[in-house]
This record gives structure tokens, C-alpha cells and sequence, in this order.
């Protein structure tokens, strides 16, 4: 990777597990001098490692815009922030409602909004998702970034704000001076990151429908984290798939997982999962992925690996 | 836990001869991780189908086929058939032929319609083997990745043919050829006699059944033990002929469909005159 100097970066979302592993990795790079890190922990609970001195770290409420232009154009500025990695959407299926949205689409808007006015920012990336993109039995099974998109009203929220959110961040390229990248990153295949897989994983059994063994592939902590360092130093900007090192059948991901496979009438799959949901609280729903639980869907990295220089590196660590 | 990759494995173990076996070894193949490409396709399953088409292709169907120097030994390369006979045994021997006989050894994706992949164990199965569903974007990255295709532009309409239609080609769909001509690949025509009399069809029932198009009527509930002949033809130089903007000048590409139809045609017409006879 090409390792010219910037004065600083600014990470949303530090509380998950990508955003916190970006700032270390980001903090390893010396060629980065500040990495200022926001979160909605407060500061001695948040980010617990050495960092002399390089690292900044804010506890603010993204949905507040004032508090958010106030660092932007205080410390950000002051610091010589040149990108901004905006990673902070809602990781759980179930949350929804008005706030959820302004979280997931709102302050990514303002967010956009704001670095287009400011004096040292000049790149925006934004970590978007797989689950934007439809899932179909007559659609390519390799989805590249023209594929189309999951817009049907019926989809959930959760997947509803994340094509809103890349939606938005793609319709200011070219119109604005920023140069914006947006990231569909493949599942990551771990926790505290949004994967519905991690979540129907958790299970010692697991049901799947009968008949059906689609190809998926998922990502690692540590290629996502790589992607999203490839795009804090992007020349071009634009749509980028990032596939992770694992393209498997749905069955055999069970069994690496250490799980039981059990295929059962794809009827039985909805009420079998709202139960579950129900009774042992879990994040997975089985109406999000019924789609990709029947059909294939990859993601072509193609474009990340000719322009980014990506190419998936570490396959996720399988249990069994 | 998932038996199908057992069975598969053990399958391909015990029912392959060393020969076989060393074939599917050299087969030229985009692992994507675990020994699946992005399709699915697996070279256990691959081995699979192979020992289950073996009774069709050697006792059955007594499958005779020449002409495979004209399928490239390697880059991309749209093969191009007729179809017929209810059920697509035409595809699956046509695919048994080009693993067991081409050379180097080479696997033909079949591209087939998009009920396919939606079919319960058989879309799973036959993806395992080999197969996409029928979007212009799986043919495209196939054909990108310099494999080689499997296209029967008579499609559905071709499969249900009724009995009196045989060797007539039905609507010759071009997406074949804009394929080729985008991607430079030369059109392997190949002439398939035998299925087209296989299982007579009077009839359809336009009802769908697990994600089958229609219910067919045919004179016969399982295919006739005709032979088949299977011709494969030189290929069309479609590279030489068509630069990759034609793709999208209608005219050309229906001047090259009508070439690769005319091909595949001629090569019917051959073999029909030189059979002994439908059953020999």
C-alpha cells in the first residue's frame, strides 16, 4: 500500500468491532499522525490501549448535529483531519423506528453535509453493506456494484436505512468537492458487526431450508479492516464491493461453525425462527435472509482489486 | 450436518476409474475458497455426475460423439446445441462428453433458465456440477474468467418441442452470440441427434410444479434408449467476424445467430444422414 503521510483521520462507530480495530490499525500506520475516534461510550470505557498521544477520543451523540459540527470543525479541524471513515449504523436487525433511521441515514447525511464545507476534510468513506444489494434466482450470483439493489418495500428497516444511507452517499459523487467512497462490505462473520449469520450461528442447530445450499461469502475482522484502510487512501473515488477470503455453501459454513445442519421445509423456516427470536431473544430473522438462504449471492471484488489494490487475505477463523 | 458432500466424495472415490479421476484433477477450475468456485461448483460433484450419467451415456443413450478437436483447449468458448427431449439428458450428456472426451480436459457450464436454480436438490445439484442460471451477468463473468459455456438458445420452447417439430429449430434466442461477440469468444456449434425422438411430447399442461415451467404429456413416461450422436462442428470464428461494440448493433448479432443456427442446422442434417437408424 502506498504510504504517503496525512495529518489525521476521524473514525465513527468506535464501539464496534470494526471501528475500534481500525483505530489500532490506523495507530500502527505512522505514516497517519492523528486518529480521532468517536463513540458512544464514555472515554474510560472506551478504546483501551496505548497510543502516545496520536489518539483522540470524543463520546458524542451523532443524531446531535450541532455537537457534531462543533467537533468537526474544532478538534477535526485543529487536528488536520483530511478523512473521515464513517462506520456507525445500527448493528441490530430488530432496532427500528424514527431514531434508528436518523442514526443510519440522517447523520450520515449531515455527516456528508458537513465534511463537503470543511477546510482540511477531502474524503469521505463510508462502510456500507452486502445486504444492499437483491438476491434472486434470476440475478447474477456474482454481484458486482451494478447489480440491483434490495429497494422493496417489504425489506426491513435495517436494510431499508443502509440502501438509503449508500443511496445518498452515492448521489453526492461528482457533485460534491469530497471524494467519497463507499465500501459494500461483505458480512463479517463475528460479533457485535450486524452479521445475521454470526447471530443464526449462535445456535447448536441449525435449520435450513430443505433443497436449498446457496453459495455466501463472508468477510474477516482483519480484511474489512484492510478494505477500509485501502479506502482512507483511495485516489478514486466510487462504489467498491469488498468480498471476503471465504466463498461457501450455506451447509458447510454450518459445519465449520461446529453446528448441526438440519434442512427442513423451507415453510417451517419463518415460525422456527420467530420463535427463537422470541423466546431466546436473538437477532436473526429469517424473512432478511430467506432470499440468500435459497439463492447465491458473492460479491465481485473485482473493482476493489484493479482500483483499491484489494484482494481478500484472511479467511474468518472457522471453529471446527 | 450436510450428507451431499459426503456422498459425493464417496461417490466420486468409488465410482471413477483412475483415468476419470485424473480428468476432473486437471479440470481447470476458480476455487473461491473450500473447493467451491462462486457458482458452487465442486470437483467431488462434478466427479458425481459423472458416475451417475455413466449408465445413460455408456449403456443407455450409447453416446457417439466426434469431433471434439474443435472445442479449444483453453479461454473462453460459447458452445452452442439444439434442445430437446423433455427431459435435458441432451445437457447432461453433451456435459458428460466434453468432461470424459475433450483435450486438455475441459468443463462446459451449462447456462440454463432460471427455474432452474429456484428447483429444490436439483438446482443445488446441479449447480455443484457445473450450472448457472440463465442472467446475462453469470455467462458474462464465466466467459471473463476464460471458461467455457453452454448456451441452448432454443431454451424452454426447445425442450418441449412437440414430437412433429423434431430437428426443426424452434425460436433461436440471440443472447448467445451478443455473449460471444462481447466477449470475443468463439461459438462451438454442436448437433445433438437422438434426443429430439427420445420421448415423444403431444401435449403440455401449463401448470408449474416445483418451479417447473409446465407438466409435459408425452407418449412415453421415461426417455426411449435411442442413440446418441453428438457433433460438435468448427468454430465459428466469431472474433475474426465481430468486434465487441457489434454486441450491440441488432443486425449483427442477428447475422451471427443466424450463422451459429445455420451451423448447428447443418451439423443435424449430417447426423441424421449418417445414423443407421434411431435406435443405432
Amino acid at each position: 500500500m502506498k504510504r504517503e503521510a496525512m495529518r489525521g483521520v476521524l473514525v465513527t462507530g468506535v464501539d464496534t468491532p470494526v471501528g475500534e480495530l481500525l483505530v489500532r490499525s490506523l495507530l500502527a500506520d505512522d505514516a497517519i499522525g492523528q486518529v480521532l475516534a468517536v463513540g458512544s461510550r464514555p472515554p474510560e470505557d472506551a478504546l483501551p490501549f496505548s497510543h502516545a498521544g496520536r489518539l483522540t477520543y470524543i463520546q458524542l451523540d451523532l443524531l446531535k448535529e450541532r455537537r457534531v459540527k462543533d467537533l468537526l470543525f474544532g478538534p477535526a479541524r485543529d487536528l488536520g483531519v483530511e478523512v473521515v471513515v464513517h462506520t456507525a449504523l445500527t448493528t441490530e436487525a430488530r432496532a427500528e423506528g424514527r431514531k434508528v433511521h436518523a442514526l443510519n441515514v440522517d447523520a450520515t447525511r449531515s455527516l456528508l453535509q458537513l465534511c463537503e464545507r470543511h477546510p482540511t476534510i477531502h474524503r469521505f468513506v463510508l462502510r456500507s453493506h452486502a445486504e444492499v444489494y437483491e438476491v434472486q434466482a434470476d440475478l447474477p450470483v456474482l454481484i458486482a456494484e451494478d447489480h440491483p439493489l434490495n429497494l422493496s418495500q417489504n425489506a426491513p428497516q435495517f436494510v431499508r436505512d443502509r440502501v438509503e444511507a449508500d443511496l445518498h452517499a452515492c448521489v453526492q459523487m461528482g457533485l460534491s468537492k469530497l471524494k467519497i467512497v463507499v465500501m459494500r462490505c461483505a458480512e463479517v462473520l463475528a460479533p457485535g458487526t450486524g452479521s445475521q449469520l454470526y447471530d443464526y450461528l449462535e445456535s447448536p442447530i441449525c435449520f435450513r431450508p430443505m433443497g436449498f445450499d446457496p453459495m455466501l461469502n463472508v468477510l474477516s475482522l482483519k480484511d474489512v479492516v484492510r478494505a477500509l484502510e485501502f479506502a482512507t487512501r483511495a485516489a478514486e473515488q466510487g462504489v467498491y464491493n469488498i468480498p471476503g477470503a471465504d466463498t461457501i455453501p450455506l451447509s458447510e459454513a454450518i459445519n465449520k461453525w461446529g453446528r448441526l445442519s438440519i434442512p427442513v421445509p423451507g415453510s417451517w423456516m419463518t415460525p422456527l425462527y420467530r420463535w427463537r427470536r422470541r423466546l431466546r431473544g436473538h437477532d436473526f430473522s429469517y424473512g432478511m435472509n430467506r432470499k440468500r438462504f435459497h439463492y447465491s449471492g458473492v460479491l465481485d471484488g473485482t473493482r476493489a482489486r484493479d482500483v483499491l489494490g484489494y484482494v481478500p487475505e484472511h479467511p474468518v477463523d472457522w471453529p471446527a | 450436518m450436510s450428507l451431499l458432500p459426503v456422498f459425493a466424495r464417496a461417490i466420486s472415490a468409488a465410482g471413477l476409474n483412475p483415468e476419470q479421476r485424473e480428468r476432473i484433477k486437471q479440470l481447470s477450475f476458480a476455487d473461491a475458497g473450500h473447493g467451491y468456485d462462486a457458482f458452487g461448483m465442486h470437483r467431488d460433484f462434478v466427479g458425481m455426475g459423472l458416475v451417475i450419467t455413466a449408465g445413460l451415456y455408456d449403456s443407455y443413450f450409447r453416446v457417439q460423439s466426434h469431433g471434439h478437436e474443435h472445442l479449444p483447449a483453453k479461454g473462453q468458448a460459447v458452445v452452442v446445441a439444439n434442445h430437446s427431449g423433455t427431459l435435458p439428458t441432451d445437457a447432461a450428456m453433451l456435459w458428460t462428453d466434453i468432461v470424459r472426451k475433450s483435450n486438455p480436459p475441459r468443463i462446459a457450464r451449462p447456462v440454463a433458465d432460471h427455474f432452474v436454480p429456484m428447483m429444490p436438490v436439483i438446482g443445488t445439484v446441479f449447480a455443484r456440477g457445473g450450472m448457472v442460471g440463465g442472467s446475462r451477468g453469470n455467462a458474462r463473468a464465466l466467459l471473463g474468467a476464460g471458461e467455457m459455456v453452454m448456451i441452448f438458445p432454443e431454451g424452454v420452447p426447445g425442450i418441449s418441442k412437440h414430437f412433429k417439430d423434431r430437428y426443426h429449430l424452434t425460436d433461436w434466442r440471440v443472447g448467445h452470440v451478443e455473449l460471444a461477440i462481447r466477449h470475443q469468444a468463439p461459438v462451438i456449434p454442436v448437433g445433438i441427434v437422438g434426443p429430439e425422438e427420445q420421448m415423444p411430447q403431444i401435449g403440455k399442461l401449463n401448470v408449474r410444479l416445483l418451479g417447473a415451467p409446465f407438466i409435459p404429456l408425452t407418449l412415453t413416461p421415461i426417455p426411449l434408449p435411442v442413440r446418441y450422436h453428438i457433433l460438435y462442428g468448427p468454430p465459428i470464428p466469431i472474433p475474426d467476424l465481430y468486434r465487441p461494440e457489434q454486441a450491440d448493433d441488432p443486425g449483427a448479432v442477428r447475422e451471427a445467430a443466424a450463422r451459429t443456427r445455420a451451423a448447428v442446422e447443418a451439423l443435424l442434417e449430417q447426423g441424421l444422414a449418417e445414423r443407421p437408424g434411431i435406435f443405432k
